[in-house]
């Protein structure tokens, strides 16, 4: 027992050897979990994916695929992609900037406006889509989308798309299914920024002569700036990577990345080009990002310096 | 019956399964693969114990009366049936980590069609069968199945079900349509789909363009996806699909899709008609067959026995609607489900199907079956 007891008030003791050791221990000791979840399920399968990448062989045979430094399965796997290519950012940018565009207001409204009272039945609005999955709301959309459906009615009585044109199965489905897909991802990140906002500081910027507008501008947005970098990066991150969309509410012209892969490795059975692919896919989203994060700027990114210390 | 319903959710698994397979087998290196003429022979045997299936959707009467209950009632057996084969080649990437270490995933049977059958055991992935051992199949089978072009002996593979690949037409919006090349026209821009089994898909094309797929060369093969592809481009295919098709039809997207025979049940719009296409046809049989690392072999021989009785074979073809391989169904269907007797789709003439393709491989090395796959793909996946 008296040991016990001296050990313990040692521990707890300040400054005592222990005590620091434990403290320096203990970041450590919080990454632990994580940091083996990322080794197991993402270390150790891009170890190997990147080894499948460099694999030579055909196909389907008794042989298999064999490890050669294939170095030319990269520029093989990305022959004749150009066009895909673009499309697949064209689609996920627009997708992006929709989501945006629709996200901000709707969180502003929330975090802000709407009596907050109402506060989280309008946040579970936005989190209800979830309860359902993913591939049964975008089935879904191929109904609203069909070409007899009400909407293309209106729509082609509206002349907003011709008479002989249709919704499904267009580059414009797509882009819809992809900013309705991913835009609680906009949402919540822009609804978390903007509710921490200390209003006295709008009001401060009034008080100063700011007009509505110059208050927004000047105040609320380059706080709320995290939020919106954290939305888009988070909805154009998987967006790009995205085919469920594509196979469902795309025609055979609007093909994008993803569904290339899923078709050379489950189709055409290349996996060392499929794996080469998903590397120059990652290459280039992760490019498109650091460009990104560098025009916004770090602090945009990862919070205000004061708030960090 | 439905093909391809559930295909995009086991897409997904199937890739996250083959991401663990690679990465548990150091990629995919071939342990149990090997030649073919080693495969194991499949053991007869007391029948008892656990019996494993993979099959297609809707292949198999459900119900308490269907065939599985049925056989376990009089065998003992305790079946685990799954519907878990959506995509021929989907199903074979997602299991082939599991079976180049000689493991079948602890199923005893599983049904794909008859190239893909052929793939599996050109790769040692299949066991051998003793016609011993299944002799109600052998003395029910229909003579034309005995043998197939794809195993002519019946080493590794008893036929499960066959169907043909045509059009579906709705016939209130384009009753002309006939043909292949019918969708070809102009006129249905954008309004027809067709299938992204190119097993399926490109012999019709090539039949169209007057070449019998049995003779076509690998410069034909590609000379009929370049026609695929140019009518991608110009907007004519709206759409490549797995059994989506049917939704399509019943939406109203569309006037014609290349679909399969037995799919009518899917669509719920009372104008689609099934159609054997004037300039060619498609006749193709989904395979039986049992893996290698096969548990109770013994039972899985007994259910393919047990389905072979013509009293079980046409409880089967009056529910899945598709083409029987087993004698002596149609006599029984005539007193219990006359309409079915006399259905063309399901009861087709010798006539009917003599110039019929079956789903074949393309020709050549595999390297040339790779290229004709990935020309296709290239056309389907962008």
């Amino acid at each position: 027992m008296g040991d016990t007891d001296r050990s313990q008030t040692r521990g707890i003791a300040r400054g005592g050897a222990p005590s620091r050791l434990r403290r320096r221990l203990l970041p450590y000791g919080l990454l632990t979990p994580g940091v083996l979840w990322l080794v197991l399920f993402f270390v150790v399968p891009m170890y190997f994916m990147a080894e499948m990448s460099l694999r030579s062989g055909v196909p389907n045979t008794p042989e298999g695929f064999t490890f050669s430094w294939q170095f030319s399965n990269y520029p093989d796997a990305l022959a004749g992609r150009g066009e895909q290519i673009v499309r697949t950012f064209f689609y996920a940018g627009s997708a992006t900037i929709i989501a945006l565009l629709i996200a901000y207001p709707l969180a502003y409204a929330i975090a802000i406006k709407v009596n907050p009272r109402w506060r989280l039945p309008l946040l579970f609005a936005v989190i209800a889509p979830f309860f359902t999955t993913y591939l049964i709301r975008t089935v879904a959309w191929e109904t609203i989308l069909a070409d007899d459906s009400p909407i293309v009615s209106i729509l082609k009585t509206l002349h907003v798309i011709p008479q002989d044109g249709r919704l499904l199965a267009t580059s414009g489905a797509v882009i819809a299914g992809l900013t309705y897909n991913f835009l609680p991802f906009m949402v919540l990140p822009i609804y978390a920024s903007l509710e921490r906002i200390d209003t006295s500081l709008i009001e401060a910027g009034k008080d100063l002569y700011a007009s509505a507008r110059q208050a927004f501008l000047r105040v609320t947005l380059p706080l709320t700036m995290p939020g919106v970098v954290a939305g888009v990066l988070l909805t154009f991150i998987p967006a790009s990577g995205d085919y469920i969309n594509a196979e469902f509410l795309g025609g055979a012209n609007n093909t994008m990345i993803g569904n290339k892969i899923q078709s050379t490795y489950l189709q055409e059975s290349n996996y060392p080009k499929a794996a080469a692919l998903s590397f120059l896919m990652m290459a280039a989203v992760l490019t498109v990002v650091f460009i990104y994060i560098r025009m916004a700027g770090t602090e945009a990114f990862v919070g205000e310096d004061e708030e960090a210390e | 019956m439905s093909r391809q319903r559930l295909r995009w959710p086991l897409t997904a698994a199937a890739a996250l399964a083959l991401a663990i397979g690679v990465a548990a087998c150091g990629g995919g290196d071939n342990v149990g693969g090997g030649a073919s003429e080693n495969a194991p022979t499949a053991q007869g045997g007391p029948v008892k114990g656990d019996l494993t299936i993979s099959n297609w959707i809707g292949y198999v009467d459900p119900g308490p009366n269907g065939t599985i209950p049925s056989f376990e009632k009089a065998s003992g057996v305790n079946v685990d049936y799954n519907e878990d084969v959506n995509d021929n080649v989907v199903f074979f990437n997602r299991l082939k980590p599991l079976l180049d270490q000689g493991n079948s995933g602890g199923r005893s049977l599983f049904v794909v069609t008859d190239w893909m059958a052929k793939r599996m055991y050109d790769l040692g992935y299949l066991q051998q069968l003793n016609h011993d051992d299944l002799k109600t199949v052998f003395d029910n089978i229909l003579p034309q199945l005995e043998q197939s072009s794809t195993d002519p002996d019946r080493k590794f593979s008893v036929p499960w079900q066959g169907g043909q690949t045509g059009i579906f037409v709705d016939t209130s919006k384009a009753p002309e349509i006939r043909s292949v090349s019918d969708l070809f026209d102009p006129k249905y821009k954008g309004q027809v789909t067709m299938l992204t089994e190119m097993r399926d898909t490109v012999p019709l094309v090539l039949q169209s363009m007057g070449i019998n797929p049995d003779d076509a060369t690998k410069d034909d093969w590609l000379a009929a996806i370049d026609k695929l592809r140019q009518a991608r481009d110009s907007g004519q295919i709206r759409k490549f699909t797995g059994n989506e098709y049917t939704e399509d039809l019943t939406q109203g997207n569309i006037v014609a899709a290349l679909g399969w025979s037995g799919d009518g049940s899917l669509i719920a719009n009372k104008n689609a008609e099934w159609r054997r296409p004037t300039d060619g046809c498609d006749l193709f049989f989904d395979q039986a067959v049992i893996p290698v690392g096969a548990p109770n072999t013994a039972a899985a021989l007994a259910f393919l026995n047990f389905a072979y009785t013509p009293e079980n074979a046409a409880k089967i073809t009056d529910y899945v609607q598709y083409v029987t391989p087993v004698n002596g169904v149609r006599p029984i269907l005539e007193k219990t489900d006359p309409k079915v007797a006399s259905d063309p789709k399901i009861f087709p003439t010798e006539q009917e199907i003599a110039p019929c393709s079956g789903d074949p491989d393309p020709p050549g090395s595999p390297q040339d079956v790779a290229d004709v796959e990935a020309a296709f793909q290239e056309v389907v996946a962008g």
